[in-house]
């Protein structure tokens, strides 16, 4: 399996550079926006990658299970790129956050601060080494979840039986065994999915979702996906930079004049809240904020695999190994070329172009992490 | 060109040692590290795209935990950042012989750091938006209708007779002594129009406010706008614009109808534009009534409201005294005391409590059956007038021209 970044990369987050000391020609904006996938490792490995905003930490399962952190200098890595200078043989599981690093091991689970330098990890808990556990992915944890602020550790309901968890940037999104999803925290952009725009304190079922049964969900900044049992998309929460596949007024804006597309969103008006896509207009709809889950098309039609979102853009990736990406572009992070933003999917061409079939999709804030592997010759 | 950038080099600390940049652990040691570098960048010899992509990461990376939370809990420092980043970004515009557009970017810039960064080194954007307007070439003067659409002081006769029954009429009183208002208004909490007592005003004299006298001194200042008709509707928004294209888009109605097919109404309202734009703070002068609370001067809350004929702020009420003094146009206003709330149907939700849910001037009598019980004192409120609002009393503006007038929130 290979891995491609793409994205923001002003701290050579994104990809390795080689060190053959060739004469850096590209202009510093190429450096920082990179637009089209890099390999970002020199062999196939099996491994997972999490990103956050100013680095990438790769866990490689077939090694030694190291965790390599790329980007901003930790405190508590060597250099700009290498591994991690704790003991992480027999790591399984790693997320990175702006702040801190955690890990997953059979038999604990740490988490470590970034900004210090620390011998011991900031937090720590022992796990039974019980099977029923083994399965689940951070930042789930036996009984509850973690985050990386204060408390980290978080309960869950037993009831529940969260089989994945997706952390926003100010809310979660819960998938339950039978396919059920909840979602809590902030609502002020409708990434609740509730259809209104206050906060939940605690777990609430997205009834819009009753009945139909979800394979897999993500979290971005302010919206949330999931994936439906047959391979369907449906988002929901803020729609400014077309991160959630439906029709942006704020891409059309910039599209005719040079302002910065921020500038248009100073307070997100509560009236523009949609209800649902089905809805019959005489004039082009806009959506800025989706309140209720709403159903994306891609086309061609496909099935989706898997999906994950960054702060403010979303990756799928299709059963037949494509990559659709849409939302914010503006540091490269959708992989077209380009810097411009995008409200409909697009399918990453570079992937096709060099017959690879793309297998799964990891998102940090502002970039984009893909694994492919070399298509099968029919 | 080249002057603009001595002007604003003398405005920034002379080297890099002596500009400041400490931030609580709040903010990240990765943004941190982008802040320092933009600093070195400034007193350096990189190039000006190579400073901007800089100072572009940082205003992103903050306008984004801006938006995180609502908006009184957003950590201050963030909003600190924010201004950073927007004072590296306008000043790296201005740097190599910059055109009138990116001087305009810059001034944009800055302005979206005083709307919503934090003040930091002692004010320095605003010093440096000052700077940057001296370096835009004033708007040619044109010939719109705008001549009609000045601060006169009142007319002796009101257009507008007839509108109100006399009976319902908001009393007039012409400068009173600050004991006798304070004995028959203020404590009673009885609305009244005062009259005389703005005519000192340069915004009257020595500056009259005009559309042109606006351009000059603010036209390319950002500044948010409501569209829609009133804020209780669905299609109510709010966007950004320079006052420029406020008012060739709403006031003059130069640009072509919206989207939609109709005339949009636009309103610049609730906004501190005097914080914003200092020359227009001379203008005017803080009503002397206001010692009588109990607050300082600097807790006044001074908002600006101007706009076309028709704009609407529906029925409700506000948490302090307020004088509304009227100084472009003329408003229509309906008052009813707090006594009669329970008549006026507030609305259910926290967000919209302090607000009726009956159009006043078009009231759903089944569904809002005790409205017209409610008594009620209107008026029409013309240049030179202040109407003082008391603590709570519902009120209801509706715009019968081109207006523009500046509230005075006090306690």
């Amino acid at each position: 399996m290979r891995w491609f970044g793409f994205g923001f990369n002003a701290f050579t987050q994104t990809y390795v550079q080689e060190k053959s000391g060739e004469e850096d020609s590209c202009s510093s904006e190429r450096e920082v926006k990179v637009s089209v996938p890099v390999e970002l490792h020199s062999h196939a490995l099996r491994g997972r990658i999490s990103a956050s905003w100013s680095r990438t930490a790769s866990l490689f399962l077939d090694q030694d299970q190291c965790v390599y952190l790329a980007g901003f200098c930790a405190s508590i890595s060597s250099g700009s790129s290498g591994p991690v200078t704790v003991d992480t043989s027999g790591c399984k599981d790693a997320i990175i956050s702006e702040t801190h690093l955690s890990l997953a091991f059979p038999d604990r689970i740490e988490s470590w601060d970034l900004q210090s330098k620390n011998e011991a990890p900031s937090w720590r808990m022992e796990i039974n080494t019980q099977s029923e556990n083994s399965d689940l992915k951070l930042p789930l944890v036996p009984g509850g979840y973690i985050s990386s602020k204060s408390p980290v550790f978080h309960s869950l309901s037993s009831h529940l039986q969260a089989k994945s968890l997706a952390l926003g940037g100010e809310h979660a999104v819960l998938l339950t065994v039978a396919g059920a999803v909840y979602t809590w925290g902030q609502g002020s952009h409708g990434q609740l999915g509730h259809g209104g725009l206050v906060p939940e304190e605690e777990p609430r079922t997205v009834e819009a979702l009753w009945g139909m049964s979800m394979r897999s969900v993500a979290a971005g900044g302010w919206h949330s996906i999931c994936i439906g049992d047959g391979g369907d998309l449906y988002v929901w929460g803020w729609n400014e930079s077309g991160q959630l596949g439906l029709p942006s007024r704020g891409l059309r804006k910039t599209s005719q004049q040079k302002t910065d597309p921020q500038e248009a969103f100073l307070t997100e008006p509560p009236s523009k809240v949609s209800t649902c896509l089905g809805e019959e207009l005489h004039e082009e709809v806009f959506i800025s904020i989706q309140a209720f889950p709403a159903l994306v098309d891609v086309s061609p039609p496909c099935e989706i695999r898997t999906v994950s979102c960054g702060s403010r853009h979303t990756a799928a990736v299709t059963t037949t190994g494509c990559l659709y990406t849409w939302g914010w572009g503006e540091y490269g992070q959708l992989g077209h070329q380009t810097t411009t933003s995008l409200d409909e999917p697009q399918c990453v061409e570079f992937f096709s172009s060099q017959n690879l079939h793309v297998v799964d999709v990891v998102c940090g804030p502002w970039n984009t992490f893909t694994a492919a592997v070399k298509k099968e010759v029919h | 060109m080249t002057s603009l950038w001595l002007k604003i080099s003398a405005a920034l600390p002379p080297n890099e040692e002596q500009f400041p940049l400490t931030f609580s652990d709040k903010v990240p040691l990765s943004v941190v590290e982008m802040l320092k570098l933009a600093r070195k960048q400034l007193y350096g010899n990189t190039t000006s795209a190579s400073q901007i992509l800089n100072a572009q990461i940082i205003v992103d990376y903050s306008w984004e935990r801006l938006n995180m939370g609502t908006w009184r809990d957003v950590d201050k420092e963030w909003r600190r950042v924010y201004s950073y980043g927007c004072l590296f970004k306008a000043v790296a515009l201005c740097r190599e012989n910059p055109l009138e557009e990116e001087i305009l970017q810059a001034i944009r810039t800055c302005d979206m750091a005083l709307l919503m960064g934090a003040a930091i080194m002692e004010n320095l954007l605003q010093v440096i938006v000052c700077i940057l307007q001296t370096g835009i070439r004033k708007l040619a003067k044109e010939e719109d209708n705008s001549e009609n659409i000045e601060a006169k002081k009142r007319r002796i006769a009101s257009p507008h007779v007839g509108l109100i029954k006399e009976d319902l009429s908001v009393p007039r009183i012409k400068c009173p002594s600050l004991e006798s208002f304070s004995a028959n208004h203020l404590l009673p909490l009885k609305p009244v129009i005062l009259e005389g007592i703005i005519d000192h005003w340069p915004a009257f004299n020595k500056h009259p406010w005009s559309i042109e006298y606006l351009r000059s001194v603010a036209g390319c200042r950002t500044v948010p706008v409501e569209v829609g008709s009133r804020y209780t509707d669905e299609d109510w928004s709010q966007t950004l614009l320079t006052v420029n294209e406020f008012i060739d888009k709403y006031i003059l109605n130069k640009v072509g109808v919206s989207e939609s097919g109709h005339k949009a109404v636009g309103y610049l309202a609730q906004h501190q534009l005097f914080d914003q734009i200092p020359e227009l703070k001379e203008d005017i002068r803080i009503p002397d009534y206001c010692c009588l609370g109990e607050g300082d001067e600097d807790d006044i809350t001074v908002n600006a409201w101007f706009g076309p004929q028709g704009t609407v702020s529906p029925l409700h009420q506000d948490p302090q005294q307020n004088f509304l003094a009227q100084v472009v146009g003329s408003k229509y206003i309906r008052l009813y005391s707090p006594e009669d709330t329970a008549k006026l149907y507030p609305h259910d939700s926290q967000l919209l409590h302090n607000t009726s849910q009956v159009e006043v001037e078009n009231p759903d009598a089944e569904r809002f059956p005790e409205f017209v019980k409610a008594p009620y004192q209107e008026c029409v409120l013309q240049p030179g007038d202040v109407l003082f609002i008391p603590v709570k009393h519902w009120h209801y503006v509706r715009s019968l021209e081109v207006s523009f007038s500046v509230s005075f929130w006090w306690s």
